[in-house]
């Protein structure tokens, strides 16, 4: 029914006008031959209903006026008599009120029925832009953190680190004046220098967490590797990382997503799937490069919980920011297996 | 008196680094600073004219790269030696500077207690790296990691020298497959059986194996 209407409101207008008027022909013919003892005054509400619906008011309300007189006509031709001529007149007028409630009521439906369909349009649309919006937001949130991620590493290490070199150097100027005097000391001056190295190397640990991926095309792969070994260590697992030809990254932005995403896949893999084994993939493809993370957990739990489903968004997001190709599935024959397709970008650079 | 002192030329782009490495070094009675700059075109430029004996030089500077910085002043001054002090991690950076043309690599951290040996060392000819870099270099070549040419061309099969070769010039796996007219898959099972003939561990140090063996034989 509702695709019927669909159908009639998607007409033309003049169509419709037309429609009207060869119904209450129709109607009015039909009136004539069953003689006027039938009363065929309900069925001009078909033509009414369609004025009223389809073209408008007013033209419902001609309707109605025309389907009256046709209908009073067709009686009288059919041979109607009454005893008193009011009879006609009061039925006329009658049928007329009847049709007339009708078309107020058709009306005033109609025009209900148009608002609630612009409203559902406007709230949609409004759904829409805030859906997008908020996409939008989060793609920002995580280009702000990396961006801040690698501005933090970056000081860290061309500005704290070179300064506490600064540091050492003074520190072992001073420890060779001690020495020179023979004074005891010395050994104090060089252990100042050596907490001070120590002191390098964990700014620099630091650095490498908030910006793990050095500016080499070849960077991601060592990265990677380190990553690998890493993990295993820490969290005794075998998280393995595994590249059969070189696979150079020249673009950094890109790299250090590809790591985050790995990264997360194996935080995913050790944290929520309780995995024992972890593959970690780069490879050259015929038209981009592929980084996969393969484990034998349990598996992505169906439905996700809230803060996993954030930690996949990310991932996904990441991905959409390097125009790469983002997937989660099961294993088979069990565990996750994440992919990231990055298509080739034509820069070559000789190393 | 200077004139028996060696002259050491500083480029780094940190002016702490460079205020107490001077003084370290004028602590010592056989080594002087004879200047310094934080940039790769006044460093050359500098360098043409003072001519020092050493050079010690940041890879990250103000202006250019310290590796390319490396290789002209190893075309101009092929006598200069050059220790690179640098906060970038070894094990990514050590064989590069050497193969630029440096004669030594220290890591910033372990700078002050180190610099004054490494400095002594090149003078003296030698190469300065660290121990765990030196180690790992011995063990490649106590591995056989490290074949000679002939060795290497005995090793592999021609189609692997050839991955092998493309792979040096600096063309990608894709680029590899492309020329070749072969598959990825054929490259990458190229690329492993290499890596098991030349007992690599990963396909970075395959990358780094095949560009040293390029510069070794850039006439193949």
């Amino acid at each position: 029914m509702l695709g019927f209407i669909k159908q009639l409101e998607d007409r033309s207008r003049f169509g419709l006008i037309v429609l009207a008027f060869v119904i209450i022909a129709v109607i009015g013919w039909v009136d004539y031959l069953t003689g006027y003892e039938i009363s065929f005054s309900v069925f001009y509400l078909l033509s009414v209903a369609l004025a009223v619906w389809f073209v408008g008011k007013w033209f419902g309300v001609l309707v109605s006026a025309l389907s009256v007189a046709v209908w009073v006509v067709g009686d009288f031709a059919s041979g109607a008599r009454f005893a008193n001529p009011l009879v006609p007149i009061w039925n006329a007028l009658v049928v007329l009120t009847f049709y007339l409630v009708v078309v107020w009521l058709l009306a005033n439906l109609r025009s209900f029925h148009q608002n609630l369909e612009l409203q559902v349009r406007q709230r949609t649309r409004a759904l829409t832009e805030e859906i997008a919006e908020r996409e939008r937001l989060e793609r920002e949130l995580l280009e702000i953190s990396e961006r801040e991620q690698r501005r933090i590493g970056q000081d860290l290490h061309d500005g704290l680190c070179q300064h506490l070199t600064g540091a050492t150097l003074a520190g072992q100027v001073l420890e060779e004046k001690l020495a020179a005097r023979g004074l005891p000391e010395t050994t104090d001056a060089s252990r100042v220098v050596e907490i001070v190295e120590e002191g390098i190397n964990l700014s620099r640990r630091l650095a490498k967490g908030l910006y793990p991926v050095e500016m080499a095309a070849d960077g991601l792969m060592l990265a990677l590797e380190e990553f690998a070994a890493t993990s295993s260590a820490l969290f005794k697992v075998t998280c393995r990382f595994e590249c059969d030809s070189p696979v150079l990254v020249h673009d950094t932005a890109t790299a250090g997503h590809l790591y985050r995403i790995a990264q997360e896949a194996v935080r995913n893999a050790i944290k929520h799937g309780r995995a024992k084994n972890i593959l970690i993939r780069l490879e050259a493809g015929e038209t981009g490069n592929e980084l996969s993370i393969r484990d034998d957990g349990t598996g992505l739990p169906d439905p996700l919980p809230k803060e996993r489903g954030m930690g996949l968004r990310i991932m996904a997001h990441r991905s959409a920011m390097i125009g790469a190709k983002f997937e989660v599935r099961r294993g088979e024959p069990g565990g996750t297996v994440v992919t990231c397709e990055v298509k080739n970008v034509p820069v070559r650079e000789t190393i | 008196m200077n004139k028996t002192k060696a002259k050491i030329f500083l480029v780094d782009d940190h002016p702490l680094v460079r205020e107490w490495l001077t003084n370290l070094i004028h602590q010592q009675p056989d080594l002087v600073v004879c200047g310094e700059s934080e940039d790769a075109p006044d460093a050359l430029q500098q360098i043409s004219a003072i001519k020092p004996d050493v050079a010690i030089v940041d890879i990250s500077i103000k202006q250019g790269s310290g590796i390319e910085l490396i290789k002209n002043l190893k075309a101009g001054h092929p006598d200069l030696a050059m220790i690179v002090l640098s906060m970038h991690d070894e094990r990514l950076y050590a064989e590069r500077a050497l193969r630029a043309g440096a004669r030594g690599y220290i890591m910033k951290s372990e700078t002050a207690k180190k610099v004054i040996t490494a400095i002594r060392q090149v003078l003296a000819g030698k190469i300065y790296m660290s121990e765990s870099i030196t180690a790992a270099f011995a063990e490649k070549f106590v591995d056989g990691r490290l074949p000679s040419g002939g060795s290497l061309v005995e090793k592999l099969s021609d189609r692997e020298l050839e991955v092998f070769q493309l792979l040096g010039k600096g063309y990608e796996t894709r680029q590899v497959a492309e020329m070749m007219m072969v598959s990825m898959k054929t490259v990458q099972a190229h690329c492993a059986h290499i890596k098991e003939k030349l007992k690599l561990t990963n396909a970075a140090e395959l990358l780094r194996e095949a560009v040293r063996w390029q510069e070794n034989h850039p006439a193949s």
